[in-house]
């Protein structure tokens, strides 16, 4: 059976008999079972993915009403709620958490009648670009085993690009959907801020993150996205997205559109040269589909890094105050601590990144110092958004690598807290703006992914995977060697 | 340039033990550090926006009863109550 | 020159559910931690879903208030730990961004006084702590949560108030006013608090805290307002701190310690959209809102002809105006509005005492008409009333049972004060010689007749047989 496939042709295959969903389920559960142990993409399993999948096929034989998902298996990021199933964030705090309750994603999901193969590894807590920072381990890059698979979302991009499943949700704050996607070669989608419900998931910084499909092609991120995307009652921040359909039009082309290069995120001297090579002929293929594109300066971008981790860290500080282990959490009887005590204790339960987070988080925002550093980092926001919305009405996309440089070896960008900060720096733009953005695999070069992302205007989803099919079609890619 | 003394005093703040940790202090100073990077751009005519939303989207007054058993699933909880560590 | 402010908390309990979740607004019919809800616990992945008719309603005790509402509302978080708090931040409004919490620049008015709404802020209430065992080491917290995210509203004065009395008259207005909009029950335990700030002299302005009931604040105010003059006269000076009610030994306490470190780190609630609240809307819910107390009052001095004092009395109380208000005809709306302000108020004092309380709006009614018709004195009146209080049968039955019927037969009543005047006779011959005090003679054929007997009736036949 072939693994290396798309939601699309799995589909179809299904429903021609090619073979059967506990079938394909079975495999692909053999599959984990057999790489999962150097990759290590997963941190739970579904027990009971192989009923689900009888369940579906009985479904199918008896001819009763099928979602549209055929029990295509996908899998969900760790920070994702699921009832009954630990939920941990990667964090030995939350290490025996289990949800009470199901996200609004999953919930769409299970409507329709997917397979959900098991919780995937992260950053905890969602903080990092490495997945470096989980407490119970890294994920290693199926494209090679000794390089970071990127993140926070890494577990999530590993477990697609070594075929382990068709798909993933990941959640992307910063990056962290895109950046992974593009360091193991996959599809990975932030939608527009209030596209997709984040009840659910867990909040490390609420005010620009978003859930976001990973997968192998373009084609299957619009069809996920049709799956998960519109308002929620749940979330008051949701938007109502019309019910578009992303897949409908999809091969439209983007023949006479403009197309802007941002110049802060593409000069040769901030990437390395195999991404910049990459960069100008991307640039080329574009025009060779009939855009136009063009250099467009945004000067604000220069500050987005620091804005973006000074608004998440404050967000990220508060939202994980409920972390006193006091409600729920790990097992810590409190005879003989006092209360100041006994939560200090708890929390050095904590990573050292999310640690450090908190006492960024802690600063910034603070009485003293909010003037020089939070308020400015809100007030940089709202500058970087009058400047993309001004540059979106003369383009219909803007276009950069995701990220500046190919993955690299474990270890290596881990000590210097300002050079791991810089590699978000293509990527924070979309969540600052809150404007939808899509990395696609672009090239390998030395057995090493390289991604371009492209970034469209608010709620223009269907036009951004337009684009993104189009140069998908252009790009011939290896198969991962795993 | 970043007082570590503060630092320090954020992190109490922030119930985060610092005891066994003092290469945090000296990351957290470097990050913020970086940060000064915001003192070189002209904000002055910026001003805060946010999402909006008018009064009849929002939520109807509606009781609806909740899982009784969701307190059970907690722990710290022994008859009715959450048990918390003593004030001082 | 004594400065008091004040910081109340209102809970708004007639609505049906909390601020962001749909558990129960009013918990207290709950087991401790069986009104929750992921949203409430404030459980990982949880969002907050702001209640529209809490907004509605805050918007309303702002106008109320003579106080000015903004087009936009939004959220911010209070961040600090402690056990009462799920998320261990508070969900709470803030003007840092212009003028957005529901209103502010308001008054009311306390005798010729303007006590100044300075804000009026939309929050979550949070937990309840209960504190165990008997010494400070065996001490456990125990936290029921059913109250966290109850909707409050948080009044804030200006230190407008000149004494502890000044506040005590304040608060009665406030209550009455809240509850006549019929957003809140001030008279439920716990649903109504209130902090205090206190400045002499000019001098720092100490905030006092923890305050359990209104009637602690009176004694705290008293208390701090004493304390201050006491440092005042000995030159020292008196330092702006927070300080707290020590509800057993009496005292106001300092609490610096615990405050000087606090820093909240305020930010906008991002899971909240900032809420449009436009002209049209709120122009609605003004002309939707309940008549307010003081037209209320007018309405009864202009219409009915009614003393302002008792008109007011009745206003100022959503159960009376509710009995008058359905009980007046236009003959009898004076008559009604005595009755319910010389006798049902005496019965029927308390909230629990309305709320358990038989008689309705037709008693009232029936009994007016009896004693128009001299079917039954106003004394026998009285007597009914409490009965119908207690059983609330149907008027004619209750006159009947008891024997009420007003005695206004001359012969009958002749017979009575025959026996009366066999019984008193020194206080016949004072009458004869004092006439003033023949009421003592008339009060003994009340007495006799258990209230029946018509009084008119009952000393023209007592000043005849005086005369004889």
């Amino acid at each position: 059976m072939n693994l290396n496939t798309s939601i699309l042709k799995y589909i179809e295959d299904v429903k021609s008999g090619l073979f059967t969903v506990e079938e394909f389920t079975a495999a692909t559960l053999q599959r984990i079972k057999d790489v999962d142990v150097d990759v290590h993409a997963y941190l739970s399993l579904n027990d009971s993915a192989i009923n689900d999948a009888k369940l579906i096929d009985q479904k199918i034989s008896s001819g009763g009403k099928i979602g549209r998902c055929y029990g295509f298996p996908i899998s969900i990021k760790d920070n994702i709620c699921i009832t009954g199933t630990k939920t941990t964030c990667a964090s030995k705090i939350l290490e025996n958490f289990v949800a009470p309750y199901t996200a609004t994603v999953v919930n769409r999901l299970h409507a329709e009648d997917a397979v959900i193969t098991g919780k995937t590894n992260l950053d905890e807590f969602a903080m990092g670009l490495t997945t470096e920072f989980s407490a119970f381990g890294p994920t290693k890059n199926p494209w090679n085993l000794d390089y970071v698979p990127g993140g926070s979302s890494g577990g999530s991009a590993a477990s697609v690009a070594a075929n382990e499943c068709l798909a993933s949700l990941g959640s992307d704050t910063g990056g962290s959907v895109r950046n992974p996607a593009s360091f193991c070669s996959i599809v990975g989608l932030k939608p527009t801020y209030g596209l997709i419900s984040r009840y659910g998931l867990i909040s490390y910084a609420n005010s620009i993150e978003q859930i976001g499909p990973m997968t192998k092609t373009v084609k299957d991120s619009a069809f996920l996205l049709n799956i998960i995307a519109g308002q929620d009652v749940n979330d008051d921040t949701t938007i109502d997205n019309n019910n578009v359909n992303y897949l409908e039009n999809i091969e439209d082309g983007i023949e006479g559109k403009k197309i802007g290069i941002i110049k802060e995120m593409t000069s040769s001297d901030g990437l390395s040269s195999e991404v910049s090579t990459a960069t100008k002929d991307a640039i080329n293929d574009f025009e060779s589909l009939g855009a136009s594109c063009e250099e467009v300066t945004l000067p604000t971008i220069h500050y987005t890094v620091a804005a973006y981790y000074t608004i998440a860290s404050t967000e990220a500080g508060s939202n994980l105050a409920r972390y006193d282990n006091i409600r729920y959490g790990y097992e810590l009887e409190s005879e003989g601590y006092e209360y100041n005590s006994y939560i200090s204790k708890s929390r050095t339960k904590f990573g050292p990144e999310v640690t450090r987070r908190i006492i960024l988080g802690g600063f910034v925002p603070s009485a003293g110092h909010a003037g020089k550093y939070f308020l400015k980092a809100l007030k940089v926001k709202s500058k970087l958004i009058s400047e993309v919305n001004t540059a979106f009405k003369k383009f219909d996309y803007m276009i950069s690598p995701t990220a500046p440089v190919q993955p690299f070896k474990f270890g290596e960008k881990i000590d210097d807290p300002v050079t791991l900060m810089l590699l978000d720096y293509n990527t924070v733009t979309a969540n600052l703006t809150g404007k939808p953005a899509i990395s696609i695999p672009y090239r390998v070069v030395n057995g090493l992914p390289i991604g371009m992302q492209i970034m469209a205007n608010s709620l223009e989803e269907k036009s951004l995977l337009q684009a993104a099919y189009a140069l998908e079609s252009k790009t011939i890619l290896p198969e991962v060697p795993l | 340039m970043v007082d570590e003394e503060e630092i320090i005093r954020v992190a109490k703040l922030m119930k985060i033990d610092l005891e066994d940790h003092t290469e945090h202090v000296s990351r957290v100073k470097k990050m913020l550090e970086y940060f000064d990077i915001l003192d070189q751009i002209d904000l002055s005519s910026e001003e805060i926006t946010s999402q909006e939303k008018s009064l009849t989207e929002l939520r109807k007054d509606e009781f609806i009863p909740n899982d009784k058993k969701l307190i059970e699933s907690l722990k710290n909880f022994r008859e009715h109550y959450v048990r918390a560590p003593k004030m001082n | 020159m004594t400065k008091i402010g004040l910081e109340i908390h209102c809970q708004l309990t007639k609505l049906e559910s909390k601020l962001f979740c749909s558990c129960k607004a009013n918990y207290r019919e709950f087991e401790p931690n069986h009104n929750i809800c992921p949203v409430c616990m404030g459980l990982p992945g949880s969002l907050p879903r702001l209640n529209q008719k809490a907004v509605e309603s805050a918007t309303s005790i702002a106008m109320a208030l003579s106080c000015e509402t903004p087009e936009k509302i939004a959220f911010f978080r209070k961040n600090y730990f402690y056990p009462d708090l799920p998320k261990n931040f508070q969900i709470t409004q803030l003007n840092v961004y212009g003028d957005m919490s529901v209103g502010g620049e308001g008054y009311v008015s306390v005798e010729d006084k303007k006590i100044k709404i300075r804000r009026i802020q939309l929050e979550e209430d949070p937990g309840r702590i209960i504190y165990e065992g008997a010494s400070e080491r065996t001490k456990i917290t125990l936290v029921d949560y059913n109250r966290a995210g109850t909707p409050l509203v948080e009044i804030v004065t200006d230190p407008d108030f000149e004494s502890p009395r000044q506040v005590r008259i304040f608060l009665n207005i406030l209550s009455d006013l809240l509850e006549n909009l019929g957003v809140a029950e001030p008279g439920l335990e716990g649903a109504m608090r209130a902090d205090g700030n206190v400045s002499i002299e000019g001098g720092n302005k100490v905030e006092i805290k923890n305050i359990g009931s209104f009637h602690d604040l009176e004694k705290a105010l008293h208390f701090e307002i004493t304390r201050q003059q006491s440092l005042f006269e000995r030159d020292i000076e008196i330092a702006q701190e927070t300080r707290h009610w020590d509800d057993r030994r009496k005292i106001t306490v300092s609490s610096r310690s615990k405050e000087e470190d606090q820093d909240y780190r305020y930010f906008l609630e991002n899971d909240i959209p900032w809420v449009k609240i436009d002209q049209s809307t709120r122009d609605a819910l003004k002309e939707n809102m309940p008549e307010s107390i003081s037209s209320k009052k007018d309405r009864y001095v202009e219409k009915f002809d009614i003393a302002p004092q008792v008109a007011e009395i009745i206003a100022s109380n959503r159960y009376y105006s509710k009995l008058f208000e359905n009980s007046y005809s236009n003959s009898n709306a004076k008559d009604i509005a005595n009755l319910i302000t010389t006798d049902v108020i005496g019965f029927i004092d308390t909230k629990e005492k309305q709320q358990n309380s038989k008689i309705t709006s037709q008693h009232l009614s029936d009994l007016i008409d009896a004693i128009n018709s001299k079917t039954i004195t106003r004394n026998s009146a009285k007597v009914a009333l409490q009965e119908i209080m207690k059983t609330g049968k149907d008027t004619k039955i209750i006159l009947n049972e008891l024997d009420l019927g007003q005695v206004s037969d001359s012969s009958e009543i002749d017979t009575i004060i025959s026996q009366i005047f066999e019984d008193e006779k020194q206080a016949v011959i004072d009458a004869k010689e004092r006439p003033e005090t023949v009421n003592f003679l008339v009060g003994k054929v009340m007495q006799k007749t258990n209230g029946k007997a018509d009084p008119v009736k009952t000393l023209e036949l007592i000043k005849l047989k005086l005369g004889q």
